[in-house]
């Protein structure tokens, strides 16, 4: 055993001292594996992103209401006057002036003309009860002002800014028979374009009765429970509770979906064209050390070390071209900001990320490696006897 | 060509590895087509819808129909050339799962121009629609589906009401309509005034309504200003033309245009390097039997062509397999975006780019090769 350690050991250096005489070959390998991790981690890095801004804004303190029927909030239904019912539930932290932090939200839609191609594309305008920014201390308004009860008012996050027509401060908007004045732009990581209003005046210029869900910030996470279990033991409130967390993450499932899917997608036909180019070098390899391959084992070598000593060494030619590869999309793309999808948020590439592309060129190197490496611990010994 | 046996033995002269260039360069081809021609193929269908037809809705999503006076106030805008509407049944016949479609419109020449993307009829089909209260027009396929001819009575159970409280629609089948895309679900085209006279619920309403304008530049505008006209009443409306939905539905793949460049390029580079290296290594291995040529009387030029050809073969070989897997791929994604379809520019624009990847990487190897001494090259 220590022998044939000692034998992969000693062809393990051979393969890679030779590494300087067969550059072009070598550089192939590492070239093909940087362009397939820097295109995985490159698209991966938008996901990322997304998820990262969209779950920026949680807090495992946040919680949301809605009623126990509806698949998505945008089914729910909570009548105003259930506040003050909600109001008594245990767990929820107090404001200043000793009020429940409890604030319904509704999510009605209106359309806005993109800045880039003009056409019009919907999304929500969320309507609240007062409150809004005790349950949301981090929004900073970044120009103009809150909105006020009662008025025609409205603040839209600088997302909508930067990709809708018609948000900045003191512009004005026409919906549902009246115009709306946008009095302020926050900052708020989030993905898409945020809108906020005051959710009586929302209501009644919509023709809505009720809201979609309540949102409670809690005086700790452990207080999740209580709330699960007085909600149960509440006939009066047909409502579950979840996690805000979960709520975001259900919201972006589908643009995360696409773009996982179109990620792996490339990458794994980026990796398939690697990994063929990395064989086929490393092919080349073998054919050129058939002598000194076939001498070896004329002298002794097994092949099961030789077998290793070849998988080993491509698949240490991979990991530098995952590391440039991760390199290059980190330099190219992180913080990026980017659109896909009528989303817009800044690109990531993390740790994590890099790890994938690593594991994906290990893979990459111990596919494309396999074959080459039995071909060349198959090379007669005869070959190293007969003359060129 | 009389050094194509050359180059074909050339070629083969290590099977493995001409196989694997052929099928990573096939691979790469494959997915620049799949690319590509999403983006070329989803600018195209964009491109063919048209400007100048504005659809009008209810501008709450799922709202109210609107009410049938608006056709007028629509044609008085300036700037709208016809008006035209469509309304709508969803029924059943015979059984939940036979799926018809019946599409309410009004039976004149500005609904069939209207409509000519969708379907086509003849003038005479067209009459015998408008002679016939309670006619229909179907589809051959829809006919040959459940048995029906012309003049036959079809009941269609539906969930729209008729004023004594049924909702079984019975239609008298009086000609043929021909459609462009055959649909799963069937068609049949019947009278507007029909179905507005016989239900109960939304009478004097239309679900959609068409506005033709006269300039398809100002679409937007008119979009805005049709809106305007409807703003402050009980009916708001929404309109849009037909590119712009298209546009919009369309947008979440022409938004990854820049990522699409960025990766043809990433993969053509890691290509070009790769065989333009494995070329090298085959110049190299070859230098005796090249020196051979060479002493037998091939000129440099000759062998520069060889090398050149054999790179060529390959690649335009690789690329035309790539390129049809590509195409192969569309129809699949054609049930995504309708109408998409690999279009020939992008077949065209693989073709040359599969020659241009041969001409650069037998560049180096193939200036190698000729250049090589006789001399040296038989050591």
């Amino acid at each position: 055993m220590t022998n044939l350690a000692r034998q992969f050991w000693t062809l393990l250096r051979m393969n890679l001292a030779g590494i300087p005489a067969r550059l072009g070959l070598v550089s192939t390998i590492i070239v093909g594996v940087t362009c397939a991790v820097g295109v995985l981690v490159s698209m991966l890095a938008m996901v990322v992103g997304a998820r990262q801004e969209t779950l920026g804004i949680a807090s495992p303190n946040r919680i949301v209401l809605t009623s126990v029927d509806a698949p998505s909030p945008a089914q729910s239904s909570i009548s105003p006057d259930d506040l003050a019912l909600i109001e008594q539930l245990p767990g929820i932290r107090r404001n200043a002036a000793g009020k429940p932090i409890v604030v319904l939200q509704a999510a009605v839609f209106i359309r806005a003309r993109s800045r880039i191609d003009g056409t019009r594309t919907g999304f929500p305008l969320f309507g609240w009860t007062p409150g809004l920014t005790d349950y949301q201390p981090e929004l900073r308004i970044t120009a103009g002002r809150m909105f006020n009860p009662g008025l025609h008012e409205l603040i839209a996050n600088e997302n909508c800014v930067r990709q809708y027509e018609d948000f900045e401060v003191g512009a004005k908007r026409h919906l549902h028979g009246s115009d709306w004045v946008v009095v302020g732009n926050f900052n708020l990581a989030s993905p898409v374009c945020t809108i906020y209003g005051d959710g009586a005046t929302i209501l009644s210029a919509f023709g809505r009765k009720t809201y979609n869900q309540a949102n409670l910030l809690l005086r700790s996470p452990a207080d999740f429970v209580a709330v699960t279990r007085a909600l149960k033991a509440n006939p009066a409130l047909h409502l579950k509770a979840q996690l805000q967390a979960d709520v975001l993450a259900q919201n972006t499932q589908q643009l995360n979906g696409i773009l996982s899917f179109v990620s792996y997608f490339l990458g794994a036909i980026m990796a398939l064209a690697a990994t063929i180019g990395a064989a086929n070098s490393l092919y080349a390899i073998v054919e050129s050390r058939r002598r000194e391959l076939a001498t070896l084992r004329a002298v002794g070598f097994n092949g099961a070390p030789i077998v290793a000593s070849i998988l080993s060494e491509s698949i240490l030619l991979a990991v530098p071209g995952a590391l440039i590869g991760a390199a290059v999309a980190w330099l190219l793309f992180n913080g990026l900001l980017t659109s896909p999808l009528g989303a817009s948020f800044h690109m990531a590439v993390t740790p994590a990320l890099a790890m994938l592309g690593l594991a994906w060129a290990l893979g990459i190197g111990l596919i494309s490696g396999l074959m080459p490496a039995v071909r060349a611990a198959s090379v007669p010994v005869t070959v190293a006897l007969r003359a060129t | 060509m009389k050094y194509l046996p050359l180059l074909w033995a050339g070629i083969w002269r290590k099977p493995g590895r001409t196989a694997l260039i052929l099928l990573q360069v096939a691979v790469a081809f494959a997915l620049f087509g799949v690319l590509q021609g999403l983006k070329t193929g989803v600018e195209h269908s964009i491109a063919a819808t048209r400007a100048d037809i504005l659809f009008v809705g209810p501008a709450d999503f799922g709202g109210a129909p609107l009410p049938l006076a608006y056709i007028e106030r629509l044609r008085s805008i300036p700037g709208v050339k016809a008006v035209s509407l469509a309304d709508g049944l969803l029924g059943t016949y015979q059984k939940p799962t036979q799926i018809v479609y019946a599409l309410a419109v009004e039976p004149n020449e500005a609904m069939l121009e209207l409509n000519s993307d969708l379907f086509s009829i003849l003038p005479k089909d067209l009459q015998a629609l408008r002679n016939t209260r309670d006619g229909a027009l179907i589809t051959a396929d829809i006919g040959r589906k459940y048995g029906w001819h012309v003049g036959d009575r079809i009941p269609l159970t539906t969930n729209t009401l008729k004023a004594d409280g049924s909702g079984t629609w019975t239609f008298q089948i009086v000609g043929t309509v021909s459609d462009h895309e055959t649909g799963e679900s069937g068609l049949i085209v019947v009278n507007y005034s029909y179905l507005d006279e016989g239900r109960a619920l939304n009478k004097g309403t239309v679900r959609n309504l068409y506005a033709v304008i006269s300039d398809p530049r100002r679409a937007a505008e008119m979009s805005d200003t049709i809106d305007r006209v409807f703003a402050n009443s009980s009916n708001e409306t929404q309109t849009s033309s037909f590119r712009e939905n298209s546009q919009q539905q369309l947008r979440s793949i022409g938004n990854l245009n820049f990522l699409i460049r960025a990766v043809v390029s990433t993969v053509l580079v890691a290509l070009l390097f790769s065989i333009t290296t494995m070329m090298m290594q085959t110049i190299r291995e070859r230098t005796p039997e090249l020196a051979v040529l060479k002493t037998v009387g091939f000129g440099d030029r000759a062998i520069f062509m060889m090398v050149v050809g054999e790179s060529l073969l390959i690649c335009i070989a690789a690329g035309i397999i790539g390129l049809a897997a590509a195409s192969g791929v569309f129809p699949y994604a054609g049930k995504m975006v309708p109408g998409l379809s690999m279009p020939l520019i992008v077949v065209g624009l693989g073709l040359i780019g599969a020659v241009l990847v041969a001409l650069i990487s037998a560049a180096v190897p193939a200036m190698r090769a000729a250049r090589l001494p006789v001399a040296d090259a038989l050591r």
